[in-house]
């Protein structure tokens, strides 16, 4: 069902061990160029027991031959970055095309400000922003000295005076109201951490909101709907999706072919007509009035008694 | 309906998703496909649904022309896909029909029909203004060498 053909095959050419974080730089078994990117974008790791992770890419955009991923070992995660520090050079790791939902806005200065891993992001960014001499600043929070996050990658960047650094071990926690006190007019203002960081930008009641760019990876939240049914009419069919199952697994189940690829809402890949019933339909991209007539089987649920498919 | 039409441009990538990239000539091998390319290695995003109007594929320079007179979008050479760039060739009209293509000769099978893979790929919304004019499908009947400015013309 899910082919290699239908991702992206790279190859794991070199790993970079820099504390808890494994750098891979992913090419074309073949050294082909990749798939192009913009600075922000991420990738779906297709990781070898069926979990899909996104990471953001933090290679220089115009380097064409190779994705750059960093992954910091969670122990208390869910699995998926133990899995990546499994990995081994020359293992072959399927991904998708590169997304962006993190892009940089047209500004002619940037704040950029990184809750430890969520650094990586930026590294994609200030290549592309050096090359068209646009200012930016890098605020990097992290415990210590001792646990810079892909220190190597930043390596060229350590004396820089755009780049502050936050040790919270050593009291210099950053501010968050301080930043914001101090962001200037028409300065874009990009945030990707911990959760908690996050919520403190979202909550932000500030005029400079609408300036404020955060990094989520939202698709990948479990489903957690009550279990439900649906009917596919032209194959005369009926199938329980169970509690917490997203229907296109329930389809894959049941032996039933549905295309998918981002399994996140995002690609629409796995998009199916439906002819009865009220699909919850959570996909990121979708365009309002498809929404009348197709749903995404890998985020969609139902909020109706069943659904009927047209497959 | 008199015609002589040419190659304009050839194209070909070794796996699904990746750049396609420009080359002077193309190898065809006869009811397997392109040589080095994806569709006759196994490895195209279609591979698992085998058929011998993939072996080789044509699109016309005149629809990216289309395109961006009539639409304003720049969609390139690389961008559709396709292995051989037509000019002056109607391909719609060649279904059923043998041609040669410099010293090679094909049948056209079917019309290519526009995808989501394309628009995930160049990132345009494409898939509609595509309609009818996606290019053609053939199987290849002579293989040989082709290069770009061959001429392509009825058998």
């Amino acid at each position: 069902m899910r082919k290699i053909i239908h991702r992206v095959t790279t190859e794991i050419k070199e790993i970079i061990l820099d504390n808890d974080i494994k750098t891979l730089i992913l090419t074309d078994p073949d050294n082909w160029p990749l798939p192009p990117f913009s600075a922000g974008s991420h990738i779906d790791v297709y990781l070898p027991s069926g979990k899909i992770r996104q990471y953001s890419l933090c290679g220089d955009p115009d380097i064409s031959n190779e994705y750059i991923i960093s992954v910091k070992g969670e122990k208390e995660g869910r699995g998926g970055s133990q899995e990546v520090h499994e990995l081994r050079k020359g293992d072959i790791l399927p991904v998708s095309l590169p997304r962006n939902n993190f892009p940089l806005m047209p500004a002619q200065n940037y704040l950029f400000i990184a809750g430890g891993i969520g650094v990586t992001p930026f590294l994609s960014m200030i290549p592309v922003l050096e090359r068209s001499n646009s200012q930016w600043e890098l605020h990097i929070c992290a415990s210590n000295k001792n646990n810079i996050p892909c220190s190597r990658l930043l390596k060229s960047y350590m004396e820089d005076e755009r780049v502050h650094w936050h040790f919270s071990e050593e009291g210099n926690r950053i501010s968050i109201p301080q930043v914001i006190n101090e962001v200037s007019l028409g300065q874009q203002l990009y945030c990707c951490g911990p959760e908690k960081m996050l919520m403190e930008f979202e909550n932000l009641n500030s005029e400079i909101s609408e300036r404020v760019h955060i990094e989520h990876f939202g698709f990948n939240k479990p489903i957690d709907d009550p279990a439900y049914e649906i009917y596919l009419k032209r194959s005369d069919k009926t199938i329980l999706v169970p509690r917490g199952e997203t229907m296109l697994n329930a389809l894959w189940n049941a032996d039933i072919e549905v295309p998918a690829s981002c399994e996140g809402g995002v690609c629409l890949e796995c998009k199916t007509r439906y002819l009865e019933g009220v699909p919850a339909h959570r996909d990121l991209t979708m365009k309002i009035a498809d929404r009348d007539n197709y749903l995404t089987p890998c985020v969609s649920g139902c909020s109706s008694s069943r659904l009927v498919l047209d497959i | 309906m008199s015609w002589v039409g040419k190659i304009e441009g050839l194209h070909r990538t070794p796996r699904s998703f990746l750049p396609m990239k420009s080359f002077q000539s193309l190898k065809l091998i006869a009811g397997v496909g392109v040589e080095e390319d994806r569709h006759s290695t196994g490895e195209a995003f279609h591979s698992d649904r085998p058929e011998e109007g993939r072996q080789i594929t044509l699109f016309e320079t005149e629809t990216l022309e289309a395109l961006l007179r009539d639409n304003g979008v720049k969609l390139s050479m690389e961008d559709h896909r396709r292995n051989v760039t037509t000019r002056n060739t109607p391909l719609n009209h060649l279904v059923g029909k043998r041609f040669k293509v410099g010293n090679a000769l094909l049948q056209g099978m079917r019309l290519s029909t526009p995808c989501n893979h394309i628009e995930q790929i160049t990132g345009l919304d494409i898939f509609y203004l595509l309609m009818n004019r996606a290019g053609l499908n053939c199987k290849i009947i002579v293989g040989g060498e082709i290069f770009v400015n061959d001429r392509i013309e009825l058998e």
